[in-house]
């Protein structure tokens, strides 16, 4: 399945893959708030920030075909209301890239921007996400300040949702395997009700069996891990790059660039 | 639903990220003196029925074609009480981020209000305003119904002024709140017929389910649900409010640039290292002008003259970095291949 | 000298379901400590729920005491860390992010300094053959590496006694014949639950016949379970000869 994919690469090994996730999540977080910050129509600055992910997936062993895929899965929203900016804003402005000369709106240029934004910031993301373990991601988070019970919360989501998707996978296979023609919308409703209701009791019989495990294990309500995060050199050194070339770019390249 | 990042600007996303934050933390710490050791799994699992839910989907009449499927948020909330639901399903929103890549890692605070903390409180009170007293079928459904719609419409709402307090989209608010309003009313009313055929289903299997007696959920004091309510209810009044005004987009006061005064000048134009410094940390803190705004103000000849030397400095910036990515592809390729697999 | 207390002692247990069906019916059983003892019945018999009576999970009427301990809140705790129980499936017993954080888990729980617990960790995984695979994820395992897995997150608390509930279920030949191995090198006390009558032959030197909630017969594995005429009016086959 395709959830699996993203798991995988996960566990691959690269530098990348080795730097303490609390780095990875605060420079990703960092970039993320200094590209959504950038003019509001300005491409070619983007293209510059765009390095940074891409360089970073590709240290790290991602195909970048599969960031764009996963870029493309999720775009739909912001596409449509990206399109909605040509349609509301028809200022005339003319645009010169090097030998050309374009007459295009501002709106088609925020309409850009959006999406160009909405591309590198995700790159980001996935960089994040494909070279970092969810458990170390987890344990980032925890001795960021996340609340110890959200963080068993994930902690558990993330451990039963391939399992719960598995399922719901079947069972909607089994009904494809057995409807024969449309019999309407009640019949719809109800068999997708009936799905629902059974992998709901379903996952709360699960949950129970789950319940009994944890107290034949002696969990008597406190939770205890013994997740431990080191920082080392090269997390500070990946740190500095990341500091010097976004703020690099920022104070001396745009500026200069439209 | 899930807000991108690039739709918000950065005082609304640190200020919305603020205000999810600390409401989590304040449910959290609330849920965790009172929370049975056993409602860890339930929780868990529940969450995770969340995204297998939304793979069952059902054929939508009238609209050949499309099919819709559950968020779930309402009917968690109904099952587990707001709380619990509230955290359940903002752990749904961050791994929709984190795994999935659905809504960017800065949008969180707006999602998490937006689709777990506002339904969930929103559509638990409204449910059991309708089922006061005695619980029956009847009541059960319609008060799932109510819910389910207005959770969504309340949420679609926040989107909308989410958006346009931003100012990154030009779309005038009105037409934005509108459409939002309308889509969701339709999403709002199919949630809510799957949350009543599912209540219904486990009516029949599972009662001490819908009757909301598992054990450990938190009973929410009437006075705290509607002093939030009206708190809220104040908040969305006020900014609809402030929004529909006659401004145009409703927006130009916030930003450092005004339309109306042609001769203002941004403040982030001086090339300077210095001030580029002083300016990069006031950028964290507020919207930058848009610089082709300023310069649409020129006359067209004006315009080519201006942007004649820019315009080389952006296509060397681009092609600089498109060399650049490909050098960085090339290298790791020529490297890999070189190592032993 | 004070005689040394059984692993598990039940007198005349009975549990109804909510419902008033009556789940196990006046079940007197006594287990000593090293004894592997198979569970052996069709399905529905109560073995499952017998194997929860013993961990303390089901109250009914009667007495159970294990090593000693009457069961009840004050001693639940020390119970649970003498007795391991394995549930039927893995998936419910391995719920955290990675194999090392569920192994850990138990020993955690009973206080242990953090040396100590990732020490109980590496021997238990060392000891089912997961040794290199702390660092992973239970959703990326193989049904036979879970079940391993599962009974490492026993072994990490060092019980007296292990139950099992049918841990052989989806298990190609191989992997049962691994876990086989396993089970017929530890030293605790087992109580086995399962259908097969081939793997209960193999690990057991005691059966308790269970069906309908009664205890129908109790003796030596190998008299019962080649009792062709028992077997088959119970549901269950013979055991093949080795």
């Amino acid at each position: 399945m395709h959830h699996a994919y993203i798991d995988k690469f996960a566990y691959q090994d690269s530098a990348i893959h080795r730097l303490d996730s609390r780095v990875k999540f605060l420079v990703v977080l960092v970039f993320t708030a200094v590209v959504i910050s950038l003019p509001r129509t300005s491409l070619s600055i983007l293209v510059c920030y765009a390095i940074g992910p891409f360089a970073v997936l590709v240290w790290a062993g991602i195909p970048v075909r599969f960031a764009f895929k996963q870029i493309l899965l999720v775009s739909p929203f912001v596409l449509v209301l990206a399109l909605s900016c040509p349609l509301y804003d028809r200022t005339p402005v003319a645009v010169s890239f090097g030998p050309f000369l374009w007459r295009i709106t501002t709106g088609w240029m925020r309409c850009f921007t959006i999406l160009a934004k909405f591309v590198v910031t995700m790159l980001a993301l996935i960089a994040l996400v494909s070279t970092t373990r969810f458990n170390n991601l987890l344990a980032g988070l925890q001795r960021l300040g996340l609340p110890r019970l959200l963080i068993v919360q994930l902690g558990f989501l993330y451990r039963y949702i391939f399992v719960l998707i598995d399922r719901a996978h079947h069972i909607v296979r089994a009904r494809a395997g057995r409807k024969l023609r449309n019999l309407g919308f009640k019949t719809e409703l109800r068999t997708a009700a009936s799905m629902l209701g059974s992998l709901f009791i379903r996952s709360i019989d699960t949950a129970e069996h789950i319940s009994i495990a944890m107290q034949a294990r002696g969990f008597d309500g406190s939770w205890r891990t013994l997740w431990a995060l080191h920082t080392h050199q090269s997390d500070w050194l990946f740190v500095l790059g990341a500091a010097c070339y976004i703020s690099g770019l920022y104070i001396f390249i745009k500026p200069i660039l439209q | 639903m899930h807000m991108a990042n690039e739709l918000l600007s950065i005082p609304v996303a640190t200020g919305t990220l603020a205000i999810a934050g600390a409401s989590l933390g304040v449910i959290c710490r609330k849920v965790r003196q009172v929370i049975a050791a056993d409602k860890f799994a339930l929780m868990g699992i529940l969450g995770a029925f969340v995204f297998a839910a939304q793979m069952v989907n059902f054929q939508l009449p009238a609209m050949p074609g499309t099919s819709g499927h559950m968020v779930g948020a309402v009917l968690l909330a109904i099952i587990l009480g707001p709380h619990l639901g509230a955290i359940v399903i903002s752990s749904v929103v961050i791994v929709q981020c984190l795994i999935f890549q659905d809504g960017g890692l800065l949008a969180l605070g707006c999602n998490i209000i937006n689709i777990a903390l506002v339904p969930s409180y929103l559509g638990y009170f409204l449910y059991r305003t309708v089922t006061n007293g005695g619980f029956s079928s009847l009541k059960a459904y319609i008060g799932a119904m109510l819910a389910c719609v207005i959770a969504m419409e309340a949420g679609a709402i926040l989107v909308a002024i989410e958006a346009a307090v931003s100012g990154v989209l030009v779309v005038p608010f009105s037409t934005f709140l509108i459409t939002m309003v309308a889509i969701h009313f339709l999403v709002g009313f199919v949630e809510g017929l799957a949350t009543v055929a599912v209540l219904a289903y486990l009516q029949q299997l599972r009662p001490d389910v819908v009757a909301d007696s598992l054990p450990g959920t938190i009973r929410l004091s009437r006075r705290a649900v509607l002093v939030t309510l009206a708190v809220f209810a104040f908040v969305i009044g006020a900014g609809l409010s402030l929004l529909a005004s006659d401004l145009p987009d409703g927006l130009e006061w916030s930003y450092a640039e005004r339309p109306d005064q042609p001769d203002f000048q941004p403040v982030v134009s001086n090339p300077d290292a210095r001030i580029a410094a002083v300016d990069d940390l006031q950028s964290k803190y507020s919207p930058l002008p848009d610089y082709s705004a300023r310069s649409s103000k020129l006359g067209e000849v004006a315009e080519q003259q201006a942007d004649v030397g820019a315009g080389w400095t952006s296509f060397a910036g681009v092609v600089g970095s498109v060399l650049t990515m490909a050098l960085i592809w090339a290298t790791a390729c020529i490297l890999r291949r070189r190592q032993p697999q | 000298m004070t005689k040394m207390p059984e692993a598990i002692v039940i007198e005349s247990f009975t549990y109804r379901y909510p419902d008033g069906t009556p789940a196990l019916s006046d079940i007197t059983l006594s287990i000593e400590h090293g004894q592997k003892v198979a569970l052996i019945g069709p399905n529905g018999a109560g073995k499952s729920t017998l194997l929860l009576v013993m961990a303390g999970f089901v109250k009914g009427s009667g007495r159970v005491l294990v090593d000693g301990l009457e069961i009840n809140s004050r001693n639940l705790k020390k119970i649970r860390t003498c007795l391991g129980s394995c549930l039927e499936n893995p998936d419910d017993q391995l719920f955290m992010p990675t194999l090392f954080d569920d192994v850990a888990f138990g020993p955690l729980n009973m206080g242990l300094p953090a040396e100590q617990v990732r020490a109980r960790v590496a021997d238990a995984l060392q000891t089912v053959g997961l040794g290199q695979m702390s660092d992973k994820a239970p959703h990326h395992l193989s049904a036979g590496q879970k079940r391993a897995a599962a009974v490492a997150t026993i072994l990490a608390m060092s019980p007296k006694i292990i139950t099992l509930d049918e841990p052989d279920g989806s298990l190609d030949p191989r992997n049962r014949d691994n876990l086989m191995r396993l089970l017929g090198s530890l030293p605790q006390t087992l109580v086995i639950a399962t259908c097969n009558m081939n793997f209960a032959a193999a690990l057991a030197d005691r059966a308790v016949l269970l069906d309908k909630g009664r205890i129908i017969a109790d003796g030596a594995a190998e008299e019962i379970m080649s009792d062709a005429k028992l077997m088959a009016a119970h549901g269950l086959e013979i055991a093949a000869k080795k």
